[in-house]
C-alpha cells in the first residue's frame, strides 16, 4: 500500500478521464468501432508523413509496395514513360471498362480500370531515363526522397547509371529496392509476372482439382502473388528505414517475386525435402482438416436472374466441422450418424478415402437444398457455414460497409469509383490508412514536381515535354 | 543407380524416404563462372559480380538484422496469419515470443491426411510435430502460459508490459472478456501495438463465430468472404461441374498469408511513427477476407462500375493477352506478353514452328491492338492456337524457344521440380538447415533475405513446445526455476 503511494497520480494505471471511464466499460464491439472510427480517417495523422519515395515502377508487384507506403502517409512520386503511361492502364477485364481520359495528347484513349489500387495518393509525372537531359532531375529527385523502388531488368538502371551503386554516392540514408522476377544467379534476365510466380513457385501445382478427379493446376485469380509480394517489399522496407534511424545509413533490397510464392507452399517444401512427397491438388477440401471444404448444393440462391454468376454459380457453401463434437452434430444433421462412428477420430476422417466419403454425403444431403438453406440449417445448429460470396454480395455487405472496407469515393477526374481497397488492409486506431486518389492521368504533376520541388523554370518544363524528354 | 524395390503398403515406402536415402539437391546448382556467363551475353558482368558480392544470401549472417532489440508476442491458435506476421519479424531480427496454452497450440498436431509418419521427430522427446507448423515456427522462443488461469494473465499482463508489438489471433472480444485485451493492456504499456489477426472481424454483422462446441473459424473461410474463391477456377464450360469447373480455393491457407504480412506492415509502419513521432503504440486489427479483398484487383470496383460480377476464367486472364498457362506434351507450360514488343516476339517464336500462326493471329486486325486482344474472343483464338504449337513439344522445348526472344515463359513446376530448379537452388530459394531437435528440414528461404546491409534470415525452425519457458520466465519476468516448477505443478505454464 505505501509502495503505491509513491507512484505519483498521473502515472497509476486505469483510466484518467471520464472518456476513458467510459470506454472502458464500453461492450467490446462498439469500443472497436469507436476507437477504428472508419469514415474519419482524415482527423487522425498518418504513420509515415515525412517519407518521400520514388516509384520507377509498372504492373502490379513494385507499384503496390509503394502504394503500401503512400497509403500509410509517404509522398510518392510514380515516374512513367512520356505518353504512355504504365502498360497497366492500357489493361481492362475483356477491354471492357475505361476510365477517361490517359493523357492530353490521346484524349480518346482512356486507363483501363486494371490499374486500380496499385498507385494509390501517388504524384505522377513522366520522364524518359534514357535520355542525357533527364539525369540532373532524377538525381535531385534521389537527393530529396529516401528511398526508390524499380523493376526494371537488373543491370538496366546500372546501365543508365541509376543503380545502388551510383546513388548510394549521392545520397548514403538512400534505400533503394530493386522488386522483379528472378534477381541473381542463372536467370537474372527472365522476365516475370505473377502467374509466372505461382507456376514457377510450385503454388500452381497444389492448387485446383487433383487430375484424378478430372482436375488442372488453377490459377489464382487476378495477380494475387503480385500484390502479395508487394506487400512483402514494404515489409522490407519499413523494416530498413526501422534500422536506418539508428545507423543513418540505407540500403539495397534485391527482391524476387517468384521466391515468395514458394514461401507461402506451407509444408510442401519440407515435405518433399524429408521425405521425398510431392504435395498435390486436393480441390476444395482440405489436406489438413475435415470437415472444411467447400461443397456444392442443388439450388441456387437466385433461380430466376438472369446472371448466370448468381443464377447458376450461387450454390457453393464452405462447411467446416473438424472437431468431433462439430462433426458428430452434422452427421447428424444430415442423417448419417454412421459417419460418425466410423470416423470418430480426426485422423481417421482426414484420410483421403474417407473425405471423398463424407463430402460425397454432404452434397448428396445438399442436392435438394439452396445454399442459404444450407447455411440456415448449419448455423441454426450452431455449426460454422457461410455461402461462397461473389462481388455483388461482398459490395451490398452490411459488414464491410460498415468498417468502412467498402466504400464509394468521388474522384474530380474519374468520377465516383467503388474502393474495396487500401482501407481493408487493415483498421488502425491512430494512424489509419487513407485513399486521397486512386491514380492520376499520364504527367498529371509534371509541374507540380518539376517545377515546384526540383526548381526548373516552366520553360524548362515546356522544352522537354516538346522534346518528348517527359 | 536404380534401385529394385517392392512396395507392397504404405509401411514399404518409409524407409525410402528418408533425407539419406534422397539428397537434395539431386544435381548441384550452376557453379558462379557458368553464371558470370550468363551475366556477360549481356555485358552485365561488372553489375552481376557486384549484386553477387553485395547481395549473397550467404552473407546474410555476416550481417546485422534490422529489428534488432524489438520485442514481439505472438499469442494465438490454429491459424497462419499471426504466425506469419511475427515470421516476417522475426526474419528480420526482432525477438519473438509465442505463447501457447500448455497443451500447445493445435497446429502442431496437423498433418497432410493425418498421417503421422510426416511429421518431424523431437530427437530428444520423441515428440512428434507437423510440418505447416515448423515451416512457420521461424526464429521465435516457445513458452506455455493457460490463459485461463488468473495467474496465467497476471504473467501475461507483466510479459507484455514488456514488449512492443502483439499479434494476437483468438476469437473476437475473448482476451478483452479475459481482461487481457488491448484496453486493459494497453493502460499498462501505453507504448503497445496490439494487433489483432482474424478471419472477417472482431466487430461488425459477419464477425468470425466459433461453433456451439468451441470451434474457430480457418482459413479459407477468409477467402470466401471476399469473392476470391467464386472468381478462381474453371468455368462450367471448360470443364465439368465437380471435376474443376467449379469455384476454387486456393491450395494453400493463402488469405492467412496475404493479413499476416499486412499485420506485419501496419505493426512496423505503427512502430515508426512510435518512435518517431509520438511515443505511443495503438490498436490495430487485420482479417484474412479484407486483406485479400484488397488485392482482388479491381474485382468490386467493375461491380461497381458497371454492375459485373466477375466469372471464371481458369487459368487465362481476362486483363491480358498473352498471359496463361495452357497444357503442353508432359504438363502445363505459362507464356506472357502484352505489350506490342512482347506479343510480336511470342508470335515470331511460335510462327518458327507453325506457320499458319502468323497469318490466324498476328495478322489478325481485331489482334493488332494491345486492349482489342483481351476481349474474350481474341484470348479463345490465340490460345487455342498457342495450345496447338504446345501439344507437340515439351515444356522445357517450349522454355528455350521462348528464351531466345526474351519473353516472360516458364514451365509449371511441381513442388520436387521447384526444389530442383536451377535458379531456385542457386540463390538458394531452397535451403536446408540442421536443426538440433527435429533434423535436416529443406525450408522456403525468406524473400527478404537478399539485401546489402540487413538481410532477412532463419536461424532455427521449429521449437519444442516451452522450450524456452525457463530463459524466458527468468529474462523477462525474474521468475526462477523453483517458482516455475510451483507454477508447472498448479497447471500455470
Amino acid at each position: 500500500m505505501i509502495e503505491k503511494e509513491r507512484i505519483p497520480m498521473e502515472e497509476q494505471p486505469g483510466p484518467r478521464s471520464k472518456e476513458e471511464l467510459d470506454a472502458n466499460k464500453m461492450p467490446f464491439e462498439e469500443y472497436c468501432r469507436k476507437v477504428f472510427d472508419p469514415g474519419n480517417e482524415f482527423e487522425k495523422p498518418a504513420a509515415l508523413s515525412g517519407v518521400r519515395w520514388m516509384s520507377c515502377t509498372m504492373y502490379i508487384f513494385t507499384p503496390h509496395a509503394v502504394s503500401n507506403l503512400a497509403e500509410l502517409g509517404a509522398e510518392v512520386v510514380k515516374i512513367e514513360m512520356p505518353r504512355m503511361g504504365d502498360p497497366m492502364k492500357h489493361t481492362s477485364p475483356f477491354n471492357e471498362c475505361y476510365y477517361y481520359p490517359l493523357h492530353d495528347e490521346r484524349p480518346m484513349t482512356g486507363q483501363g480500370i486494371g490499374c486500380v489500387n496499385a498507385n494509390v495518393n501517388e504524384y505522377f509525372i513522366t520522364m524518359d531515363y534514357h535520355r542525357e537531359e533527364m539525369k540532373e532531375p532524377f538525381y535531385r529527385l534521389v537527393r530529396m526522397s529516401d528511398g526508390l523502388t524499380e523493376c526494371y531488368r537488373p543491370g538496366t538502371f546500372d546501365r543508365w547509371k541509376q543503380s545502388y551503386r551510383y546513388l548510394m554516392e549521392i545520397n548514403p540514408r538512400f534505400i533503394y529496392v530493386w522488386g522483379g522476377g528472378f534477381g541473381y544467379g542463372p536467370k537474372v534476365f527472365g522476365g516475370s509476372y505473377d502467374i509466372l510466380g505461382q507456376s514457377h513457385a510450385g503454388l500452381a501445382s497444389i492448387t485446383g482439382f487433383h487430375e484424378d478427379f478430372g482436375g488442372h493446376p488453377v490459377k489464382h485469380t487476378n495477380w494475387c502473388i503480385d500484390w502479395y509480394s508487394g506487400t512483402m517489399i514494404t515489409v522490407g522496407v519499413l523494416a530498413a528505414l526501422y534500422w536506418r534511424r539508428k545507423t543513418g545509413l540505407g540500403t539495397m533490397i534485391e527482391f524476387s517475386q517468384v521466391q515468395c510464392a514458394t514461401r507461402c507452399c506451407g509444408y510442401g517444401v519440407p515435405l518433399y525435402g524429408r521425405f521425398g512427397i510431392v504435395r498435390q491438388r486436393w480441390g476444395n477440401w482440405d489436406t489438413q482438416l475435415c470437415v472444411h471444404g467447400i461443397i456444392i448444393c442443388g439450388k441456387s440462391d437466385y433461380p430466376d436472374a438472369k446472371n448466370p454468376q448468381l443464377r447458376d454459380e450461387a450454390r457453393y457453401v464452405m462447411v467446416s466441422a473438424f472437431n468431433d463434437p462439430d462433426f458428430k452434430e452434422l452427421c447428424n444433421i444430415i442423417k448419417r450418424p454412421d459417419l460418425y462412428e466410423k470416423y470418430q477420430k480426426h485422423k481417421d476422417r482426414v484420410e483421403a478415402e474417407a473425405q471423398v466419403e463424407i463430402y460425397d454425403a454432404l452434397e448428396k444431403w445438399a442436392a435438394d437444398k439452396s445454399r442459404s438453406e444450407v447455411v440456415k440449417i448449419l448455423t441454426d445448429a450452431g455449426l460454422l457455414a457461410m455461402p461462397v460470396y461473389n462481388d455483388m454480395e461482398v459490395y451490398e455487405s452490411p459488414h464491410y460497409r460498415m468498417r468502412g472496407t467498402v466504400r464509394w469515393q468521388f474522384d474530380p477526374i474519374f468520377g465516383d469509383q467503388l474502393v474495396h481497397s487500401t482501407y481493408s488492409c487493415g483498421l488502425m486506431s491512430k494512424t489509419p490508412r487513407r485513399k486521397f486518389w486512386d491514380f492520376r492521368p499520364v504527367g498529371a504533376d509534371n509541374v507540380k514536381i518539376y517545377h515546384e520541388m526540383l526548381g526548373y523554370p516552366i520553360s524548362t518544363i515546356k522544352e522537354w515535354y516538346d522534346k518528348r524528354l517527359i | 543407380m536404380a534401385k529394385e524395390v517392392e512396395i507392397r503398403s504404405r509401411e514399404d515406402t518409409f524407409k525410402l524416404t528418408s533425407c539419406d536415402e534422397r539428397p537434395w539437391p539431386v544435381t548441384p546448382p550452376p557453379s558462379e563462372e557458368e553464371v558470370m556467363k550468363v551475366y556477360a551475353k549481356r555485358k552485365a558482368e561488372e553489375f552481376g559480380k557486384w549484386c553477387e558480392d553485395n547481395l549473397r544470401f550467404e552473407y546474410a549472417w555476416s550481417k546485422p538484422e534490422a529489428l534488432q532489440g524489438v520485442r514481439v508476442l505472438e499469442v494465438g491458435l490454429w491459424r497462419l496469419s499471426h504466425m506469419f506476421a511475427a515470421s516476417l519479424l522475426a526474419e528480420l531480427g526482432a525477438e519473438v515470443i509465442k505463447v501457447e496454452p500448455p497443451e500447445g497450440d493445435p497446429l502442431r498436431k496437423l498433418t497432410p491426411f493425418g498421417r503421422e509418419e510426416y511429421m518431424l521427430e523431437d530427437q530428444y522427446t520423441g515428440e512428434k510435430c507437423g510440418l505447416e507448423f515448423i515451416h512457420e515456427m521461424r526464429n521465435k522462443y516457445s513458452i506455455t502460459l493457460n490463459l485461463e488461469t488468473e495467474e496465467g494473465r497476471e504473467l501475461y499482463k507483466k510479459l507484455a508490459k514488456t514488449v512492443d508489438i502483439i499479434f494476437e489471433g483468438y476469437p473476437p472480444g475473448w482476451t478483452d472478456e479475459m481482461g487481457i485485451g488491448y484496453r486493459q493492456l494497453s493502460e499498462i504499456n501505453p507504448r503497445l501495438i496490439y494487433v489483432w489477426i482474424g478471419q472477417v472481424g472482431q466487430w461488425g454483422p459477419w464477425k468470425d463465430r466459433v461453433s456451439k462446441f468451441g470451434q474457430w473459424m480457418l482459413e479459407p473461410f477468409g477467402q470466401c468472404a471476399c469473392s476470391f474463391v467464386h472468381n478462381t477456377g474453371y468455368p462450367p464450360d471448360l470443364m465439368p461441374r465437380g471435376k474443376g469447373g467449379d469455384p476454387t480455393r486456393s491450395g494453400v491457407w493463402l488469405a492467412d498469408y496475404v493479413a499476416g504480412e499486412q499485420a506485419a506492415v501496419n505493426a512496423l509502419a505503427a512502430l515508426y511513427w512510435r518512435d518517431e513521432v509520438s511515443g505511443e503504440g495503438q490498436f490495430i486489427e487485420v482479417t484474412a477476407a479484407e486483406a485479400m479483398m484488397d488485392i482482388l484487383d479491381f474485382d468490386i470496383t467493375w461491380y461497381g462500375f458497371n454492375a459485373s460480377i466477375k466469372a471464371r476464367t481458369g487459368s487465362w486472364d481476362p486483363n491480358l493477352n498473352q498471359y496463361a498457362w495452357n497444357p503442353c506434351k508432359d504438363g502445363y507450360m505459362m507464356i506472357g506478353g502484352q505489350t506490342d514488343r512482347l506479343w510480336y516476339r511470342i508470335c515470331m517464336c511460335i510462327e518458327r514452328d507453325f506457320p499458319q500462326f502468323g497469318r490466324l493471329i498476328t495478322e489478325d486486325p481485331l489482334l493488332k491492338e494491345m486492349a482489342a486482344r483481351n476481349a474474350l474472343e481474341a484470348l479463345v483464338k490465340t490460345y487455342t492456337l498457342t495450345s496447338r504449337w504446345l501439344r507437340d513439344i515439351n515444356r522445357i522445348e517450349a522454355e528455350q524457344k521462348l528464351l531466345e526472344y526474351d519473353i516472360a515463359a516458364g514451365p509449371l513446376l511441381y513442388i520436387d521440380e521447384t526444389c530442383e530448379f536451377p535458379h531456385f537452388k542457386y540463390r538458394p530459394w531452397i535451403y536446408t538447415i540442421e536443426d538440433e531437435h527435429y533434423g535436416t528440414i529443406l525450408y522456403a528461404t525468406p524473400p527478404n533475405a537478399f539485401q546489402m546491409r540487413t538481410p532477412a534470415r532463419v536461424k532455427w525452425l521449429g521449437r519444442p513446445l516451452g522450450k524456452d519457458n525457463e530463459e524466458i520466465f527468468m529474462k523477462r519476468l525474474g521468475i526462477d526455476q523453483i517458482k516455475l516448477r510451483e507454477l508447472k505443478e498448479k497447471g500455470v505454464v
